[in-house]
């Protein structure tokens, strides 16, 4: 074999080693996972719920940013959405579990379609600030729309039923966060590997190229941009499945900055990074709230050193580690 | 040994550990010798000034309670979590102290809108909560049996007492209002319009965001109004701005400035303009006496003592600081009130029956059967930027739940 | 309302509009130069804003010192605080991968990390009010009420404005700032020294940062989060088009009148969310910006 060829075969061959060698590791996690609530306390289900959500959040902008390399930063709006159209799907007409999460998903995606229709006319940095724009619209509706939302009262959240049984508690609601968690988790991988998936990535390294190959690059960002919407509303469903009350306090810019965060962190254009980044800043950020005096300092030195030594993000230092070990 | 005298051994042997599982099925978070409390305050970020010292001086009065002996015999052994004033933290601080750290009750929260989110979680799962300085009437109306609250005041009552005293004291007809519009602005708002409405008084209200930089535009809109009186129910920063712009315009009438804002007077006076500025201002005050007064004096000897090292450093205590120790004294004496068998349920019936005088608040600290907002009166101050002139009477909000 | 009062609204609205706007014009301008040159939106900038401030107070509180004393050691330290951040954290970071994003969430971490500093002085816990070198007394125009420090601000304003276009349009650095921000391989090739200038940038939008701090910290008094101003800016960066200098001051006035005469005009607690509007409007009908040129195809 001519040695170039070698070279490039090599990384194929370790990296099915590598989903053999994770296989088993990956289901042990999933099982280990689904046990959680017999083994801990309601807190500590509380915080797997809540870094659940973060994980559906950074793969739906991951999407849109890693994959499509469309820079959208209006994700807390449409998490937003979601809650909202969750919490009165089961407020005022009553809907169950299984609705309210469709709903929220389905609304947060019509107007994420919408939205990217609009502003997928601009690029990069434009892109980036329009969006921003909208989300601080959204917010600012969200205080001031009260008859809808509650404005500065925040909304109370009734107890979601599922087959007639009322969830009252993290561990109830548990089964099902990490059960949705999981499906999206799968679409995602399903999406990356899909014609669509490859559509994005295309799009994002060139659009030119992209639409020399034949690919509808303008209906292909509109995609990613509603799928995207359509993860954040699922979330936004999702926390209002174990959560009784929502402020539009929570839905400012912080909150996508702080999913932004998780996404390049964990290594941006990767499920596994997302989903590493979203657990792994989730639990920096509560585990931070034991120190309050330099909490923010802490945490953007963090961000600092991440951006400076792990600038491609946790899953490639992951996995390079792991193959690492596999030679040795 | 016989069959039978082995049968026996092992039934009592049953039945003694039975008694002993029932003596041990004590209320959480009690033992014969400790009580735990769990306590959670904004103690990182940009709400740390409304929480941290506040929560230091609920821990100095359990610290001097503990030092002469505690209650029926326990010591209070406080659990401290950080909230970060917004609802999700507060609401993982909250499951943490109750289900990690089983406490029996719990005595936190400065951010009014971060302790309404925990509040249906605290009623589900019974455990009683007794508020800080958060004011959170989302929370209080309509009262449950389980949250605690408006130790400061509640902000029905400071904007319908705001409102009342313009219209009582000056004779007012056109009253002109500043708030936030946020969840404090949406409360005192509330009650300052039935107020307005009952004394037949026109309000001309404006509503900004706690971070407006540039409030020429609203106050030229009031000013345009023509008002008798003016009505600022902001924090300390919109407030002073709302008091130097005010100068700027011409405006020379009465200035109601509501507790929200006075809490560093002197800053207060150096930001809002100068002494000038301050030739008609009222400021609504819900402590006893001033900050730093003789009649305080012991609250802030009393935090000295208990933090030498933090009292040392700039701007410490921090303003807010007195308000912790209604709240922790509530906690105390309901504890002493429940009776040395102490169960949530006699605590909760304890806190209910509370009325005393805290030597610390203008009123006395005092729930009811559907009152859980425990201080309800304000009194003015006419306030040069040098003196004050408590002007006599009390000016009550008439709002009540319904 | 009668056509009086909305004559005198008009006025009052565009005169403080007018004041506040020069302020976010002069935050726009320090962070146009920077995404000009190095592609990067400092989501820092209000803390740099912040901490200039503070700088200052710092010395007046502490210290005692003299205003002449202050004035320069604050500017200087805050010029000095961007040359060490670009020169020392960024350059390592564009090194590291050189994303974008990545250089913007590194500026994001800047923007913690100087809160958490400021809070820890002590100083952040309630508003602080800083020293007014102008008085606050009233002067009017027309009919429309300002201040002799309001007059001050603009004044200042407008010469600092009129500096940094000297300095771009007639100066070596300023070519060479324009060079870099055109294309950097070219630069290079030209021979202007890449690195002194991009720490140059960095520590002239420092300056402007932290001149148009103490000018307005005597306005909208202190305290931590008092860079939540940028925001304001980064709208009028926006809507002047982000790219374009002239841009930027153009943008800051429009969202100063705007802000000013929707709360005279609509409602108070419709003036935060007017930017985000004004954002939305003028980049759903001329996405570059009122005076950007056309957006650069940058993939490689």
């Amino acid at each position: 074999m001519p040695p170039q060829q070698a070279v490039a075969a090599l990384p194929a061959r370790a990296s099915s080693n590598l989903r053999l060698g994770l296989l088993v590791p990956a289901v042990a996690a999933v099982v280990a996972l689904a046990l959680l609530p017999v083994f801990t306390s309601g807190y500590v289900v509380y915080v797997a719920n809540v870094l659940l959500v973060y994980v559906v959040l950074s793969l739906g902008l991951n999407l849109v940013i890693g994959e499509a390399g469309q820079f959208s930063l209006s994700h807390a709006a449409f998490y937003g959405i979601g809650i909202y159209a969750a919490a009165l799907g089961n407020k005022l007409l009553g809907l169950p579990l299984v609705g309210c999460l469709l709903l929220a998903g389905v609304v947060a995606a019509l107007l994420g379609g919408v939205i990217g229709t609009i502003a997928l006319r601009m690029r990069d940095i434009y892109l980036a600030l329009t969006t921003f724009a909208f989300g601080e619209a959204m917010q600012w509706l969200f205080l001031n729309w009260e008859p809808v939302t509650g404005g500065p009262n925040g909304l109370r959240i009734p107890p979601s039923s599922l087959f007639g049984v009322e969830i009252l508690n993290d561990k109830q609601a548990y089964p099902v966060v990490l059960g949705v968690a999981l499906l999206m988790l799968g679409a995602t991988v399903v999406i990356s590997r899909s014609r669509l998936g490859r559509a994005f990535r295309a799009v994002r390294e060139s659009d030119v190229a992209a639409m020399a190959m034949g690919i509808p690059v303008r209906r292909v960002k509109i995609m990613a941009f509603l799928l995207s919407a359509f993860y954040a509303g699922v979330a936004g469903g999702l926390f209002a499945t174990f959560s009784t009350y929502i402020h539009p306090e929570s839905l400012g810019f912080q909150t996508t900055m702080t999913v932004l965060t998780m996404v390049v962190v964990g290594g941006l254009g990767s499920t596994g990074g997302a989903l590493l980044g979203a657990v792994v800043f989730g639990l920096i950020s509560e585990l931070l709230r034991q120190a309050p005096a330099v909490q923010e300092m802490t945490y953007g030195l963090i961000l600092i050193l991440f951006m400076m030594f792990v600038p491609r993000g946790l899953a490639p230092a992951v996995s390079r580690w792991v193959r690492g070990r596999g030679h040795v | 040994m016989g069959m039978r005298s082995v049968r026996a051994a092992l039934l009592g042997g049953v039945l003694a550990m039975a008694g002993g599982l029932t003596a041990l099925a004590q209320e959480v978070g009690v033992t014969p010798d400790r009580v735990r409390i769990g306590m959670f305050a904004p103690l990182s970020g940009p709400s740390a000034a409304y929480g941290q010292d506040v929560l230091n001086a609920a821990r100095m009065w359990f610290d001097k309670i503990n030092r002469e002996g505690g209650i029926h015999g326990r010591q209070i052994e406080a659990v401290v979590e950080d909230d970060r004033c917004n609802a999700n933290d507060l609401v993982a601080a909250v499951k943490k102290l109750v289900e990690q750290s089983n406490v029996f009750a719990l005595n936190g929260g400065s951010c009014s809108a971060a302790v309404v989110a925990a509040s249906d979680y605290v009623v589900r799962n019974r455990v009683p909560l007794v508020m800080l300085n958060a004011s959170g009437d989302g929370a209080l109306f309509p009262p449950n049996d389980y949250i605690y609250g408006a130790f400061s005041i509640s902000q029905h009552a400071a904007g319908g007492s705001a409102v009342e005293f313009a219209a009582r004291h000056f004779n007012a007809r056109r009253i002109a209002y500043v708030n936030h519009d946020d969840a404090y602005g949406a409360w005192n708002l509330n009650a300052a319009k039935f107020q307005a409405e009952r004394r037949g008084a026109g309000l001309n209200v404006q509503s900004i965001s706690p971070n407006i930089t540039d409030v020429t535009a609203p106050m030229v809109r009031l000013r345009a109004a023509n008002p008798e009186v003016l009505v600022i129910m902001t924090y300390a920063r919109p407030a002073a701005l709302i008091i130097r712009k005010a100068m700027e315009l011409g405006y020379r009438g009465p200035i109601v400035v509501a507790v929200n804002a006075t809490a560093d007077l002197r800053q207060m006076v150096a930001n809002g303009g100068g002494p000038e500025a301050f030739r008609n201002v009222y400021i609504q005050e819900v402590l006893a006496d001033l900050p730093g007064s003789a009649r305080l004096q012991w609250v802030y000897d009393m935090y000295r003592q208990a933090y030498p090292q933090l009292a040392s450093q700039e701007g410490r205590p921090q303003v807010y600081m007195p308000y912790g120790l209604p709240s922790a004294m509530s906690v105390t004496r309901a504890l002493e009130a429940a009776g040395p068998e102490l169960t949530r349920e006699k605590f909760l019936a304890a806190l209910q029956g509370l009325d005393f005088d805290s030597g610390v608040m203008a009123g006395p600290i005092r729930f009811g059967p559907r009152n859980r907002a425990a201080q309800q009166a304000a009194i003015y101050i006419k306030y040069d930027g040098a003196t004050m002139e408590r002007v006599p009477g009390s000016f009550a909000s008439d709002w009540r739940f319904e | 309302m009668d056509s009086e009062v909305l004559f005198l609204f008009l006025q009052q609205g565009i005169a403080s509009g007018i004041v506040s706007g020069s302020v976010y014009a002069l935050l726009a301008l320090a962070i146009v130069m920077i995404f000009k040159t190095s592609e990067v939106p400092n989501f820092a900038q209000g803390e740099v804003f912040m901490v200039a401030a503070y700088a200052a107070l710092f010395l007046i509180v502490f210290y005692g010192l003299p205003m002449w004393v202050v004035i320069p050691a604050a500017l200087l330290f805050t010029v000095a605080g961007m040359m060490l951040f670009e020169a020392g954290i960024l350059r390592r970071v564009k090194k590291a991968l050189g994303e974008p994003v990545n250089l913007v969430i590194a500026t994001l971490g800047l923007s913690f990390l100087l809160r958490g500093l400021v809070r820890q002085t002590g100083l952040g816990d309630t508003p602080r009010s800083f020293p007014s070198l102008v008085s606050t007394d009233p002067v009017q125009i027309g009919q429309a009420m300002l201040t002799r420090l309001d007059l001050a601000i603009v004044g200042t304003a407008v010469a600092v404005m009129a500096a940094v276009f000297l300095l771009f349009n007639f100066t070596r650095a300023g070519r060479a700032m324009r060079a870099l921000g055109m294309n950097p391989k070219a630069a290079a090739l030209v021979g202007i020294d890449i690195r002194r200038t991009h720490a140059f940038v960095w520590g002239l939008s420092g300056l402007v940062s932290a001149i148009s701090a103490l000018l307005i910290a005597p306005k909208i008094l202190m305290t931590p989060e008092m860079g939540h101003v940028a925001i304001l800016a980064f709208a009028a960066a926006i809507v002047g088009g982000f790219n374009s200098l002239p841009g930027a001051v153009l943008g800051g006035f429009i969202i100063g009148i705007a802000e000013n005469l929707v709360g005279l005009f609509v409602s108070a607690s419709a003036i935060v969310v007017t930017p985000f509007l004004a954002i939305m409007a003028v980049l759903v009908l001329r996405p570059q910006g009122l005076l950007g040129g056309r957006p650069q195809m940058r993939k490689v």
